[in-house]
């Protein structure tokens, strides 16, 4: 027995000791940004998210096909919240009608030409595979020639070319791709070497780039879901980049600014509350509104949010709104003069009613964070705080309108237009216009809106819209979420300046 | 005996198919859509029209019953439907999963056994001595700290101080070890409280005072108590499994092991009902399987033992 013990102790150390031995750490680290085979320029970066798929059109596969620097779209976001150019060289609008220019030297990596013709079936097959853009298959497209393609939207459509921004809208060379699932020929400046379905994928450079030179040999995507073992693997330079960086380890990389360079600027994701108008008189939620932090609040967050005054980035055309400043002087007269005395336990009442607030959140994007520090805000002006935690809001509380103060978190600007969250909060019987904001010249201007095909005028209205909303406290919004990027010095190029999640390596992306 | 066996078998069957229903209405009754959750994740404003197709399409407009009988007659013939998420089939997502995990939660098993095993017995036998105090101060630890934390100090430790591992595995076997370590540790420090009690629970037992009067020799009566033990044993670690295959789902993520782990997760998170009633059904299954055949194999070893 004693000797069978022992010999199997043995045999199991001995396993264990040959596995270390024959993957020896400090020999797997590659070192810098070098690659497993010198002298070549291979990025490595750590990826949130990893999908089954690689099909461009279906579900969010797009966003992923897109950061490894595979597919491309007609049109794309930059860092000002605008549309360039990128398959497509321009678009014009005749009413109805959208006039589509492709750029002449687009090709795939094949070497075959992205065609007008091979768009049109792309945007059909996006529409049968992928429910939000269903309506693609409502348009009358048609190819006229081999570059230019025209889209007849049959109701007037000012966001289109926003919409081919989409990375769903990518485009595969449908006739050379035989499995789209696991290797789609795309146009991108680079192409795929190895893919595991939900594991880390494998680029390297398109030799036959359309777009010029790609300075990059190639790039590794390590699929890493969790905060730590990313900063780990950054610490211990197995990595060199990644985005959606933790606040715990933005505090890691600020201590060291020789070793890490943060790239932070506010995105697109929104954390916000509606205000019950059912439930709260004008003057409670305008108290409410002159009491919530915003600064506090994200000084609080470390950095990953940065405070809102609108739902978009005010830097945008459209987010040009104001709130004004905190004022707990003028909360405290509003609640008074809605009738309410300070208690003896420090808390407004009125009828021997104490001031409650039930805030409904959910505990996702700091959202649970903020439900506190709110109920802290509160407490120092004599607001008491219910809470109604909620494990899926769209189920609960946004279904059934069962709040004071309801917490959300969405992606307000999807493609550098200020329509889809106004439809979505602010036109009437939206699925998130659930706190009573009702508001007839509100409705006029969104309908207006959907119309208008002016930018600058688009803005304007958005603006008013969304000043509309601000000023009868329909709303609070707390913070946009921050784009941060951590990367080490030298690399560049990883779509750390632009405020959208799904961009990522393109050909200048560099490792120094 | 044999007749004993079957019969024990046959209430496998019972048992399954009242875990079946239960997880299956426990999964209708839980909150949220997922045909509410899969359009808003595609981005899609959600109304009522486009929830009710979306419903209808993944047939959640129909009866429990229904959907129950459908889903249940699916997994006697092997098909565990398809995603809610992505229209894949369960059972190849679970099955290429589940090999992982399996490899995992053995090979963490297999450790923390061989840690275990001989230091609950030197502990007991050694009671109150200074190797036990030890094993008893070491196994406390262990079983305190949760297995995310351990891996994270592994990690750091490991990874970052002594640079023996990448962060980062590449290969099974080097990506096996840290998450192998991370989960035995603590099943180790468990293991050892629970033999180490059991053989002092024998070492009280009247035949061993009798073979202390006799003078037997201590390497004998080690064996005998060893003997008499090892049907509790079994049921230790039995009860261990199930656990541990669900235990392993944190420990997955961290270091990036392909088990059934992220898979689980994600799947949580969208409301995927099809791939969380599935992982479910087969944690159950091996879960009852494993437990019974634990039941069983005690009474091979100790017939005085009911079945």
């Amino acid at each position: 027995m004693k000797k069978k013990l022992i010999s199997l102790v043995l045999i199991a150390l001995l396993a264990l000791g040959l596995a270390a031995c024959g993957n020896s750490g400090s020999g797997d680290k590659e070192g810098g940004s070098s690659s497993a085979e010198p002298g070549k320029k291979i990025l490595r970066a750590a990826a949130s998210f990893a999908y089954p798929s690689l099909d461009v059109h279906k579900e969010s596969y797009g966003w992923y096909t897109q950061i490894y620097g595979m597919s491309e779209t007609l049109f794309k976001m930059n860092e000002n919240m605008g549309i360039d150019p990128w398959l497509a060289d321009s678009a014009e609008a005749d009413g109805t009608v959208w006039t589509i220019k492709l750029n002449d030297k687009a090709a795939f990596s094949n070497g075959n030409p992205v065609t007008a013709e091979m768009v049109i079936r792309n945007f059909q097959r996006v529409a049968e595979v992928n429910t939000s853009y269903a309506y693609f298959a409502d348009y009358d497209m048609k190819a006229d020639g081999d570059k230019t393609l025209i889209i007849d939207t049959k109701d007037v459509y000012p966001t289109l070319i926003n919409d081919l921004t989409a990375p769903a809208t990518g485009i595969v060379d449908l006739d050379a791709t035989t499995d789209i699932d696991n290797d789609p020929i795309c146009s991108g400046p680079f192409v795929l070497k190895n893919f595991q379905p939900e594991g880390d994928v494998e680029v390297v450079k398109n030799e036959n780039y359309w777009g010029g030179n790609v300075v990059l040999d190639g790039a590794i995507f390590y699929y890493m879901q969790k905060d730590d073992p990313k900063l780990l693997a950054m610490q211990g330079d197995e990595i060199d980049c990644y985005n959606s960086v933790s606040s715990a380890a933005l505090a890691v990389y600020q201590q060291e600014p020789d070793k890490y360079k943060v790239v932070s600027i506010p995105g697109a994701r929104l954390q916000f509350y509606i205000l019950n108008k059912n439930h709260l008189d004008d003057a409670i939620r305008e108290a409410i509104n002159l009491t919530v932090d915003k600064d506090a609040i994200a000084a609080y967050l470390e950095g990953t949010v940065s405070p809102a005054v609108g739902p978009f980035n005010p830097s945008a055309a459209y987010g040009k709104v104001t709130v004004p400043a905190v004022d707990t002087a003028k909360a405290k007269e509003l609640i008074e003069g809605d009738g309410y005395s300070m208690g003896a336990d420090g808390f407004y009442e009125k009828n021997g009613q104490r001031l409650t607030i039930n805030v409904a959140y959910y505990a996702a994007r700091s959202l649970d964070t903020i439900a506190i520090l709110i109920k802290d805000q509160f407490k120092e002006i004599g607001i008491d705080t219910t809470f109604r935690a909620e494990e899926d809001p769209d189920a609960t509380y946004i279904a059934d309108g069962n709040f004071d103060l309801a917490l959300y978190c969405m992606i307000a600007d999807k493609a550098g237009d200020p329509l889809y969250f106004i439809k979505s909060t602010l036109e009437d019987g939206a699925y998130y216009d659930v706190g009573g904001f009702d508001d007839a010249h509100v409705q006029e201007l969104i309908a207006q809106l959907k119309q208008e095909t002016d930018k600058a005028k688009r803005a304007e209205l958005a603006n008013e819209i969304i000043q509309a909303a601000i000023d009868d406290n329909a709303f609070g919004y707390v913070g946009l979420f921050n784009s941060t990027t951590v990367l080490r010095p030298g690399v560049s190029g990883f779509a750390e300046n632009i405020p959208f999640d799904f961009y990522g390596i393109d050909a200048s992306t560099t490792i120094g | 005996m044999i007749v004993k066996i079957l019969k024990k078998l046959a209430s496998l069957i019972v048992i399954l198919l009242i875990l079946s229903f239960l997880v299956f209405g426990l999964m209708y009754l839980a909150p949220g859509d997922p045909a509410e959750r899969k359009l808003s994740e595609q981005g899609i404003a959600i109304n009522k029209e486009t929830l009710e197709a979306e419903r209808a399409k993944m047939g959640l407009d129909r009866p429990f019953l229904v959907r129950y009988g459908e889903w249940l007659s699916g997994i006697i013939r092997g098909d565990f439907g398809a995603s809610y998420k992505d229209d894949m089939p369960v059972g190849p997502k679970l099955a290429a999963g589940l090999k992982n995990t399996f490899i995992l939660a053995f090979s963490s098993l297999l450790l923390a056994l061989i840690v275990a095993f001989p230091l609950s017995v030197i502990s007991a036998f050694r009671k109150n001595g200074v190797i036990d105090y030890i094993v008893r101060l070491l196994s406390f630890i262990g079983n305190s700290l949760p297995n995310f934390l351990i891996s994270i100090l592994l990690m750091y430790f490991l990874c970052i101080k002594l640079n023996l591992f990448p962060v980062i595995a590449k290969g099974n076997v080097q990506g096996l070890l840290l998450p192998v370590f991370s989960l035995s540790i603590p099943m180790s420090g468990r293991f050892i409280r629970q033999m180490r009690a059991e053989i002092l629970d024998q070492l009280k037992e009247d035949y061993v005072t009798g073979m202390q009067g006799r003078g037997v020799k201590q390497r004998y009566i080690v064996m005998n108590v060893l003997r008499n033990s090892i049907g509790h044993i079994f049921t230790i670690i039995a009860l261990q499994i199930g656990g541990l295959m669900g235990g392993s789902v944190v420990i997955e993520t961290i270091f990036r092991w392909p088990g059934i782990g992220k898979l689980v997760m994600d799947s949580i998170t969208a409301r995927d009902y099809p791939v969380i009633l599935g992982f479910v059904i087969v944690i159950g299954v091996i879960y009852v399987v494993i437990n019974q055949l634990s039941d069983i194999l005690n009474h091979i070893l100790d017939p005085r033992t009911s079945l």
